[in-house]
């Protein structure tokens, strides 16, 4: 008899995620099943709405990369518009989001994932005396002494299991964590310059960015990016190279279909020669997007309309399960069970992501520097490019693009004339059609509008990274990308199956962006 | 650092969030001795984004879990929490056993489709009862939470409630406070747990249960481009000078404190930023046009600005 094991909810991610996972006698993962557990149906509910209002609306599906649904809004509508933005707007609209994807990578290392590899607990070995330390190694020592029903919350009860014991490595780690918070906010703080605010940053319009770059605010971002630059360079990248050397066997752990997909990021100021460069990697073998070719099924998801699989802005309606039906589908023993659909690529079950974004620049050949970073990262480790389909090789991927961001960040922004607006403003286009693709923090994400005689909106489709992910099985049984890294895993425990956790949470899911 | 200066730079933190006139430094010392009771803290996601939790973070020089594991005691937070799984769901069941208990909801509770957001297989409308019942207070983080936001837009099924809403609709009797903006600012969230701490009660709240402090005005009350406004010299596009209002600001009709104390420690605000105010934190967000061109003449009841 198999072992069915359930994580719900699985925290530090975005959102509601439940999976499901049977177990052979050998402790082995035979089926897993992904449940995005929240669903509140925003695209359909554009439909009426001005057509600039999407912008603002869809970017709230996430308030952790809204950034990325901003951008993929005001390129659909752009798109629509036939608009190319002046250099200026490029540059600041580049300045904006490639900061909050700094932010968000490091927020996904350290407070969502670190504490799954490094041992929080080691803090009480501390002997050093720098006084945030000490100030924590007494609050755990006195939390474990209180006798208090759950002692040490937010940090216990955790999955127990063997952490690394190198204290040096817990205790460095433990130290950035904390540093890592204001960090952030310094970071969220380049975006507001010119974003507005963050999160959920107004300024990026059809058009490109709202605000002007003055000198102030030009100066301001270099103060800041330069502090984010040194903690990418001296803490996050060096912390995580060290987690990937202490936990080795997680380069060959968790491992996706190997078909990738990921879109363009970061144009230069003529809006082309992308830093990323958008593709997909089949069988091995890369090849530039075909984006007609993506459709999403809905046979195992809670939606009434299953019988075929539905193009981008096929449907203008969606038809969510009832209460009874829901419950109904539980019972059976092939039931819906997510809200998420399931994306497929040219057919393939794909992964989107840091991981994609790698493997398909540096197939591409596109960024020789970047090739030379991998290169000489994968000798440093003793990995290569197979490797970074795993666990680890998302986590390092996150980390080696912050580096290439940082600096391409670092470049834009010298680039920025002061004093000149980058936006041109249009009109809501009439009866006109768009899409709009880019790579957010979780991977490829796309947006495709439609407007009607007044500029409003008469149909809108999102296709988010985290869809892609977690999709649940298609309409032929093939399991979802994540489902596939779960599978064939082995867990030591049952009781703490933290492999698993680390798996799922490698990928940085976003349960509010996958259902929206 | 000594510990001394480790408490000196969170004090910065209670005076930028205006909590000084009530928590003295004296205060935080003796509370870091141990001497004033901890309340404790847990914290839900409804249907939301977690774009307030990420919000909350951003709290100038100190680490906020420094500031939380200090002054509260965190059952659970969805994002900071280490617990995974069933010891999730324990821990809530259990929740009822922690007196003097805060509870913090992001997002907003769909109760005609309550399948469409779940924790451990129950509906979110058992935790957020269950959670409510237990508090002593209970806050709702963010415009979804506070008034429906942008889970509650024209269009929308799942029926969503607020949480002032849910917990009166189950007959559950409790003080609620409600900090509208989209994302929720973490210097009100701060200042609020900060003011809890020291008086056992809530700030002065108006009907709409939002802290006077920072909700009696609204934004173009205190506007930075309110002279132009007077003299009426109105923007007729993106990047002129001049009042945003033919562009479809919203700062008119909505209360916050933005142009006093800003986004992100202060470094800007929407209407800095050459965009009109969008009106985040006000009860009818999202409206069905928030920005367009100064000739905009379509003849529509969706474009005329409810106050």
């Amino acid at each position: 008899m198999s072992k069915r094991v359930v994580i719900d909810p699985l925290t530090r991610i975005e959102g509601h995620l439940k999976f499901e996972t049977t177990f052979s006698k050998d402790g082995v993962v035979k089926d897993a099943k992904c449940s995005a557990d929240m669903y509140r149906g925003i695209e359909k509910a554009l439909i009426g709405y001005d057509a600039k209002v999407a912008q603002q609306v869809t970017q709230r599906v996430c308030g952790v990369c809204p950034y990325a649904q901003a951008e993929a809004s005001a390129l659909a509508l752009e798109n629509a518009m036939g608009l190319k933005l002046n250099k200026n707007g490029y540059l600041l609209r580049n300045l904006v989001v490639g900061a909050y994807r700094l932010q968000d990578y490091i927020l996904h290392f350290y407070i969502l994932s670190a504490l799954d590899f490094i041992d929080i607990t080691a803090i009480t070995k501390y002997k050093g005396n720098d006084s945030a330390l000490v100030g924590l190694k007494k609050w755990v020592e006195k939390e474990l002494k209180s006798g208090k029903i759950f002692p040490a919350t937010p940090f216990l009860p955790r999955y127990e299991t063997a952490y690394t014991n190198n204290t040096n490595l817990n205790i460095t780690a433990v130290k950035h964590y904390l540093d890592a918070i204001p960090m952030m906010a310094e970071i969220h703080k380049m975006v507001a310059i010119f974003g507005g605010k963050s999160p959920h940053p107004v300024a990026i319009e059809a058009g490109g960015i709202t605000t002007r770059p003055t000198v102030d605010a030009l100066v301001k971002y270099e103060t800041l990016l330069k502090r984010t630059k040194r903690f990418i360079k001296d803490f996050y990248v060096p912390d995580v190279k060290a987690v990937a050397k202490d936990y080795k066997e997680y380069f060959n752990m968790g491992k996706g279909t190997g078909d990738f997909l990921n879109f363009d990021f970061m144009p230069d100021e003529n809006g082309e020669n992308f830093l990323f460069v958008g593709g997909s990697t089949i069988d091995g073998k890369f090849e530039a997007l075909k984006d007609t070719q993506i459709v999403e099924s809905q046979k195992y998801s809670y939606y009434k309309d299953d019988k075929k699989d539905y193009a981008p802005l096929e449907q203008n309606s969606i038809r969510p399960l009832n209460w009874y039906e829901f419950e109904k589908e539980h019972k059976k023993d092939n039931g819906k069970y997510s809200w998420s659909k399931a994306p497929r690529y040219r057919d393939k079950v794909v992964e989107v992501g840091p991981v994609a974004q790698v493997i398909n620049t540096y197939k591409s050949g596109h960024n020789p520097a970047f090739n030379k970073l991998i290169d000489e990262t994968n000798a440093e480790l003793g990995i290569n490019l197979n490797d970074y389909n795993s666990v680890m090789g998302r986590h390092l991927c996150r980390a080696l693009i912050s580096l290439v961001v940082v600096e391409r960040l670092e470049n834009d922004l010298n680039k920025v004339v002061p004093g000149e607006l980058g936006f041109i403003e249009r009109d809501v286009p009439r009866n006109a059609t768009g899409f709009g693709f880019t790579e957010a923090s979780r991977g490829a994400l796309a947006h495709w509008i439609e407007t009607d005689e007044n500029g409003l909106i008469k149909n809108y489709e999102m296709i988010v990274p985290t869809t892609w992910n977690i999709s649940p099985k298609d309409s032929i049984d093939r399991a979802g990308a994540v489902e596939q890294m779960l599978i064939g895993t082995k867990v030591a425990d049952e009781n703490n199956p933290i492999e698993l956790a680390r798996i799922v949470r490698s990928t940085d899911p976003c349960i509010a962006c996958s259902v929206h | 650092m000594t510990r001394r200066e480790i408490l000196k730079n969170m004090y910065k933190v209670v005076v930028a969030v205006g909590a000084s006139s009530f928590l003295s430094f004296d205060d935080l010392l003796a509370m870091d001795r141990g001497e004033i009771t901890k309340p404790n803290l847990v914290w839900l996601h409804g249907t939301s984004c977690s774009g307030c939790s990420t919000s909350f973070l951003n709290i100038e020089g100190v680490s906020v879990v420094d500031i939380l594991t200090e002054y509260t005691n965190v059952i659970f937070h969805p994002d900071i929490s280490l617990a995974t799984g069933h010891q999730v769901t324990d821990l809530l069941e259990r929740a009822n056993e922690y007196k003097d208990s805060i509870f913090i909801l992001e997002g907003s509770i769909p109760i005609a489709m309550p399948h469409a957001c779940m924790m451990g297989d129950k509906p979110m409308t058992y935790w957020v009862e269950k959670l409510a019942k237990n508090a002593s207070v209970c806050i709702a983080a963010g415009t979804c939470a506070s008034f429906g936001g942008i889970t509650d837009m024209d269009g929308m099924i799942t029926g969503p409630k607020t949480l002032a809403d849910f917990i009166s609709y189950k007959g559950i009797n409790k003080p609620v406070i409600n900090l509208p903006n989209c994302p929720m600012k973490p210097e009100q969230l701060l200042y609020v747990l900060f003011y809890y701490l020291k008086t056992k009660s809530l700030p002065e709240l108006d009907k709409e249960k939002r802290p006077i402090r920072f909700f009696s005005k609204t934004i173009h009350e205190r506007c930075t481009r309110h002279d132009y406004f007077t003299r009426k010299k109105f923007a007729k596009k993106i990047g002129d000078e001049g009042c945003l209002y033919y562009l479809g600001c919203q700062g008119i009709v909505t209360k916050n404190d933005c142009p006093i104390n800003g986004h992100n420690d202060n470094t800007n605000i929407c209407i800095k930023a050459g965009h009109p105010c969008i009106g985040c934190a006000d009860k009818y967000f999202p409206r069905k046009i928030m920005l367009h061109t100064y000739d905009d003449k379509r003849p529509n009841e969706r474009f005329k600005i409810i106050s």
